[in-house]
């Protein structure tokens, strides 16, 4: 029986090639549908690039549903949220003329957005005739939005750098101009300087996002040797309460300011004497107040300086403009006192 | 030389302490005995609408926030200003195009040519 041997044939190769097709494309239907690259196939023959298969990654990209999204021409569906330059791109990139691969920025139905890169590729029969694409299309959306971070970052930190610079220029300036000793000269210049490098080390611990009041005024005193011999002469009493960077900058350059008074001529120039630094957070009809004492006591009689340096002028002047409070220094013979009143920062009083 | 300050009320808007004394040490030198100081909008607009001026200059980020508000409060009473700035390319943002920026960090000559700009008053008086 030859007929029914050739038919025999014939079923085993058709059945061989069902099996053929499932054994070689059946994981890439599978990967197709499932992965998580957004993929869609179109039709070559008909106009406008109808949609015949789009996987779950691509309807959840582009907020579709499977019933929206088949029998709608691709051009359609990309036509609706992108303008017209991108839409004339992806077509050139179907006739595969496009140099470049089209990047996309693609508004949804509710108004959402994404970035994305778009392949388009042909698919070919045995003769060489295209009858579909293929369209693969990568979000970019999160690199865009970190490559935005990453430029504002560097706006910001190339403004703080100028800022910085100012910050520096007015330190050496002033030196210059309250002083004609090279040492005196230096040792003012150094001293703000690390002052303020020490300030943007504990603002860097924290990510900029501010720094405790015990912290700041720690590190503020630790080059006069408060951690070391001269430790249990100095008290400071008072919640960590966390101030902003620009508070925290002010005050480390301040109390750098009082310490090098204090170590020149103050609790801290000879061997008696003692710092108490304490503070309390107070309600006013303006706001909770930060109400700060620096007390010294048990140094050298205290005579009220005979002009206001430099270093006088940042405590009293300086941190009240930049800080928006007032601050009063006194030069009482037993110590000096300095009081500072700013606004407090938000949520200090509960802890 | 005449000191283009001299005789001039000078506003000066600026948050930093130790930038606002250098700029305070510049205008000395230029010739100014009258210089009022703003760390905030808020302060410089209480005192913009409460005194006269004849001149400012506006740091264009005051504690994080844009100075905008000051620079349309000078513009509408005509008092004549400048933005001084960290950013590098404020000059070339919306807003500021038609506004005179002096970037920082600035030299004392750079100070004084930016008044006597917005003043019209040339290097001779």
């Amino acid at each position: 029986m030859p007929e029914e041997a050739e038919k025999t044939t014939k079923q085993k190769k058709a059945e061989a090639e069902v099996e053929g097709f499932r054994r070689d494309l059946g994981p890439f239907v599978v990967a197709t549908e499932t992965t998580r690259m957004a993929m869609v196939f179109t039709d070559a023959k008909a106009p406008d690039h109808p949609i015949i298969f789009a996987n779950d990654s691509f309807l959840k990209l582009t907020g579709y549903q499977r019933a929206d999204v088949l029998g709608l021409t691709f051009d359609a569906l990309m036509a609706g949220g992108l303008d017209a330059e991108t839409m004339a791109h992806v077509r050139t990139a179907f006739e595969g003329a496009a140099d470049t691969d089209p990047e996309i920025h693609y508004r949804r139905k509710d108004g959402s957005e994404f970035w994305a890169s778009v392949f388009i590729s042909p698919v070919r029969d045995e003769s060489g005739d295209v009858v579909q694409h293929f369209v693969s299309v990568v979000d970019l959306t999160k690199f865009r939005l970190e490559q935005t971070q990453a430029k504002m970052l560097i706006d910001e930190l190339n403004h703080r750098v100028k800022n910085t610079l100012s910050t520096v220029q007015s330190i050496v300036w002033q030196a210059l101009r309250n002083s004609t000793d090279p040492d005196e000269i230096r040792e003012a210049i150094e001293g703000r300087l690390f002052a303020l490098s020490r300030s943007h080390d504990l603002l860097t611990r924290e990510d900029w996002a501010g720094a405790g009041l015990h912290d700041l005024i720690k590190e503020a005193l630790e080059p006069f040797g408060v951690t070391g011999g001269r430790a249990a002469r100095l008290v400071v009493r008072g919640e960590n309460i966390r101030m902003s960077p620009n508070a925290t900058l002010a005050l480390g350059i301040a109390f750098h300011e009082l310490a090098t008074n204090a170590v020149k001529y103050g609790a801290f120039s000879n061997d008696a004497g003692s710092i108490q630094v304490a503070w309390t957070i107070e309600p006013s009809p303006k706001g909770d107040r930060l109400i700060l004492h620096w007390r010294e006591q048990d140094g050298p009689r205290v005579a009220p300086p005979s002009r206001r340096g430099f270093g006088l002028q940042v405590i009293e002047r300086g941190l009240a403009h930049q800080l928006g409070g007032t601050v009063h220094l006194e030069f009482l013979e037993e110590g000096v006192s300095c009081t500072i009143n700013i606004p407090a920062p938000r949520g200090a009083r509960n802890g | 030389m005449g000191k283009v300050l001299a005789g001039r009320r000078v506003l000066v808007v600026e948050d930093e302490m130790l930038v606002l004394f250098l700029i305070e040490g510049f205008l000395a030198d230029l010739g100014c005995t009258s210089v009022t100081a703003a760390a905030t909008v808020e302060e410089a607009l209480a005192l913009i609408g409460a005194q006269t001026f004849d001149v400012a200059m506006l740091d264009s980020n005051l504690g994080g926030a844009k100075s905008d508000p000051v620079a349309d409060a000078l513009d509408a009473r005509g008092v004549p200003f400048f933005i001084a700035t960290g950013y590098s390319n404020l000059a070339t943002k919306v807003g500021y195009r038609d506004r005179y920026v002096l970037k920082k960090p600035f030299q004392l000559e750079d100070v004084e040519a930016s008044f006597r700009h917005v003043l019209s008053v040339g290097r001779e008086e």
